[in-house]
């Protein structure tokens, strides 16, 4: 099911395309019923109309992008062969010497399947709109950056020359007897405003038209994870939708409700997604938009109940404030300060418990571990959320991650828990491959084929802290690999096979040590995947052996790393994800004197100003 | 796009000018009797509150300076948690050798070996002819031809070797330092330090080309203590790239983003 619709070749009048950059300038007036069903705002381009019965609501026939010329052609070939040639290949088939450890892989060019469009399903997407938005704000969630600041507009343009006509072989812009172009007018469709009804609604409409039968009952792309190829055969996952800043349409715009709306009408080419412009109304689309937008991660965590939205639920997603986007990675902000605050009493025992309320949640961003064998090229975990409360005696930690597969070792292995080199049992890092595998998407070495075929290892999380971190010589802190010499480091490691294990890390080729005594004071509160997300609560003592585990004390700013694995990711070992440095702090209750000497001072202003006032008025009697 | 001056400005640099700046107020409006009279007025008047507004005024200040002064002393009480400052250093001072697969290199007088030119020679000035300009989007200088484009088939010798060393960068350095070389690569958001940035006039471009083939070798771990070794994730290349590629990468590195290493001349 791509959602084809057959070409039935219809009569273009050629125009010619002025300097636009809004699909809605395509526009043509059409006079099909279609526009009145819908709040078009109808432009002013007054243009040859057209009755084309089977254009979809929201659409417009549009114009035939002109030719470029041969300087221009010539031009993006230099800019091609400096910048793009690295993963595209010099025949633009996706298969540059960078191909090979990309997952996705670069585009394919060959066939003119594009996916981000305002073009109806199958047809070639908009030059001047579609492919130059894609160069500038490049394609998040994958390799392609942003070319914005880098290339100037000329060079872009100049680029999009080169590939559409050289490296687009199968089709062409100018084939006036296949390619139609019927665009979605995005900017004068009255979008429905986002309310808690539009959200519920979208809720139900995205169960009947099976969408979360890929992308799941929440949404977190794990409907159907590894059945999916695209058209070239190479595996797919549906999009995440609590991720809006990896969309690969987000235009650098994540929380920005049209893309989605977009995305649905126009369908995503070459992948399973289709286009839902046919089977839905405008208005329709604009509800499922809204849901889908709304489920992107927020300042707060609202739980969606398995999809079955409560007109409660919708109006807490209502409620949610976007979160800050970082402008220079286009992703959530990253604060490196960890906070846990105290609580009375026992720790909570679930993810339910309101207490959990009293704290921010933080994103850890985590990368690729990709400074020492085996490197990992491609992490299909990009970030964790964390929680944590104290009391007396204990510290936990909520941890929070989306993942696709919940992945348990079936098969027994031979090393043990606390080793780290498995290079010696063959777990090896992808090889180059210098493009061995583009025209084969099933070959086995490749990384889209390995995407669905490793060897399932354990899901897991880590983190760690440097053992005696109040002596350390500031700024030193242990490597944030697993420690070193002369600053081992107190590592928690809890895997989805139920193990939560103390180590001591000495560095990152040493095997760890066991800290059997602490292991016995570590708890996992509770470890539940569901719905395409983990959910890990883990509590520990504040204090243990001085000598051997690291004391959580108030105030302090206590170094912490995370890692995490991704059992069908192949991770296992040293091939995992990890973050920066992060900083737990304790925050104390706050003291008495906190609301004592402000009350203090305030009352002491007040007699000051009292005995100024007394005296002014008794100087101005004396001289009176 | 700058919403706080980075590096923050200390309390005492801030104190000293706000000190001086209110001494200089104060002497501009103490400058004569007259003056001196004429700033005094206004606030001699709400005090004196003879008025309708004044009086409002007054009382207004009576209340709210309270009020404002009890804030201000509560959040000086507040623990506050925001990130510790640590300030690194990028380029530490390199050592006078360092030693790779085996062999030991003298950073003052190793060379690239394949930034050579048509005679096998090493040659700065034949490479640098190959790069077109420093501006935005520097590109290469002609498609046709085989000195000009690393990607022609007949393309021999030095451009030949930026074609290689681009390779092993989109194999192995682009995840972080990404696909323009400017240090926002599909990880940058996750580490601190973030990844360097070569298109920045501050780091390739002021650096010997043998500096650049330390860092690269020995990665963040090897960084002197000053350059915090231990949270750098970029990694010791000498465990995953041969001495040659190193070489190769490098010189990429200068191709692509237009800079020519810096030199004794």
């Amino acid at each position: 099911m791509n959602g084809n619709k057959s070409q039935n070749g219809l009569f273009e009048k050629r125009m010619v395309m002025n300097e636009t950059t809004t699909p809605a300038e395509y526009g043509r007036r059409g006079l099909g019923a279609w526009l009145l069903s819908c709040g078009l705002l109808i432009g002013s381009l007054g243009l040859a109309t057209t009755s084309h019965a089977e254009m979809a609501e929201g659409f417009a026939e549009g114009s035939r992008p002109a030719p470029p010329s041969a300087e221009q052609v010539e031009a993006g070939k230099r800019v091609y062969f400096t910048k793009c040639v690295w993963c595209h290949g010099v025949e633009g088939a996706g298969d540059g010497p960078g191909a090979d450890r990309l997952w996705p892989r670069p585009r394919n060019f060959n066939a003119g399947t594009f996916k981000i469009r305002h073009t109806a399903s199958g047809e070639l997407p908009l030059i001047d709109v579609d492919l130059f938005q894609t160069v500038t704000h490049g394609l998040p969630g994958s390799a392609m950056p942003s070319w914005e600041g880098i290339l100037t507009e000329d060079q872009r343009r100049d680029v999009l020359a080169f590939v559409t006509t050289e490296l687009v072989k199968d089709r062409s812009w100018q084939d006036t007897e296949f390619e139609e172009f019927h665009v979605l007018q995005l900017d004068k469709i009255q979008p429905v405003a986002p309310s808690a009804e539009s959200i519920k609604r979208g809720s139900e409409l995205v169960k009947e038209m099976k969408c979360i039968e890929c992308h799941g009952v929440e949404g977190r792309g794990d409907g159907n994870a590894f059945n999916l190829k695209d058209d070239w055969g190479f595996s797919i996952q549906p999009a995440d939708w609590h991720k809006c800043w990896n969309f690969r349409g987000s235009r650098q715009d994540a929380y920005n409700v049209k893309n989605i709306f977009r995305t649905f009408s126009t369908g995503v080419s070459g992948t399973p997604m289709p286009s839902f412009a046919d089977n839905t109304t405008v208005e329709d689309r604009w509800h499922i938009a809204n849901y889908v937008n709304h489920l992107c991660e927020r300042d707060v965590d609202v739980d969606i109940a398995g999809g079955n939205v409560t007109d409660e639920i919708a109006a807490a997603l209502l409620a949610a404030k976007p979160r800050g986007i970082d402008p220079l990675t286009d992703k959530p902000k990253v604060d490196f300060v960890v906070p846990s605050k105290f609580v009375e009493g026992e720790l909570p025992a679930d993810e339910h418990d309101e207490r959990w309320k009293l704290v921010d949640r933080r994103i850890v961003a985590m990368g690729g571990q990709i400074t020492h064998k085996p490197r990992n090229f491609v992490t299909r975990i990009d970030d964790v959320w964390v929680q944590s409360l104290y009391n007396e005696t204990h510290i936990s930690f909520m941890f929070r991650w989306d993942d696709r597969t919940k992945s348990v070792q079936q098969d027994s292995v031979d090393w043990e828990p606390y080793e780290v080199n498995l290079g010696d049992y063959g777990i090896e890092e992808q090889a180059p491959g210098g493009s061995k595998f583009a025209d084969d998407p099933e070959h086995p070495e490749s990384i889209a084929a390995k995407q669905t075929a490793y060897q399932v290892f354990n899901d897991g999380l880590a983190f760690q802290f440097p053992i005696k971190w109040q002596e350390l010589p500031a700024p030193r802190k242990p490597r944030y690999f697993w420690g070193d010499e002369g600053f081992p480091v107190d590592i928690a490691k809890w895997t989805a096979d139920g193990e939560l294990k103390a180590y001591q890390g000495e560095g990152w080729d040493v095997d760890f040590e066991d800290r059997d005594d602490f292991t016995e004071e570590l708890k996992t509160v509770k470890a539940e995947w569901k719905d395409g997300r983990w959910t890990v609560i883990i509590t520990r003592p504040l204090k243990g052996d001085y000598e051997e585990d690291a004391y959580i004390e108030l105030g302090k700013y206590i170094p912490i790393n995370f890692f995490v694995w991704d059992g069908h990711n192949g991770d296992v070992g040293r091939k995992m994800a990890v973050s920066a440095f992060y900083y737990l702090v304790l925050e104390p209750p706050i003291e008495k004197e906190t609301y004592i000497y402000p009350t203090l001072a305030a009352i002491g202003l007040v007699l000051v100003e009292g005995w100024i006032l007394t005296r002014r008025a008794n100087r101005r009697k004396g001289k009176v | 796009m700058k919403y706080r001056i980075y590096p923050p400005i200390p309390f005492s640099v801030r104190a000293i000018y706000g000190t001086v700046a209110a001494c200089g107020i104060f002497m501009w409006v103490s400058g004569s009797q007259q003056e001196w009279e004429e700033f005094k007025r206004p606030i001699i008047n709400v005090l004196d509150a003879k008025t309708g507004l004044t009086k409002f005024v007054r009382t207004a200040l009576l209340i709210l300076l309270p009020i404002g002064l009890w804030g201000f002393a509560y959040n000086s009480f507040l623990p506050s948690f925001d990130e510790p400052i640590e300030l690194r250093t990028v380029h530490p001072a390199p050592p006078a050798t360092t030693k790779v697969h085996g062999k030991t290199y003298v950073l003052q007088t190793a060379a690239n070996p394949f930034r050579i030119n048509t005679e096998g020679k090493y040659d700065q000035a034949y490479s640098n002819a190959h790069i077109v300009s420093q501006d935005m989007g520097r590109l290469m200088k002609d498609v046709k031809n085989p000195e000009d484009n690393p990607w022609d088939p007949n393309a021999k010798g030095y451009i030949k070797h930026v074609r290689e060393g681009g390779e092993i960068f989109f194999q192995n350095c682009h995840f972080c330092h990404g696909d323009n070389l400017n240090g926002r690569g599909l990880w940058a958001f996750a580490f601190n330090p973030i990844p360097a940035n070569f298109t920045d006039a501050g780091t390739i471009a002021q650096l010997q080309e043998t500096f650049v083939f330390w860092r690269v070798a020995k990665g963040g771990i090897g960084l002197p203590g000053e350059g915090f070794p231990w949270a750098s994730v970029m990694p010791p290349w000498e465990q995953h790239l041969t001495v040659d590629e190193i070489w190769k990468v490098i010189m990429f590195e200068y191709w692509h983003t237009g800079y020519y290493p810096r030199t004794w001349e």
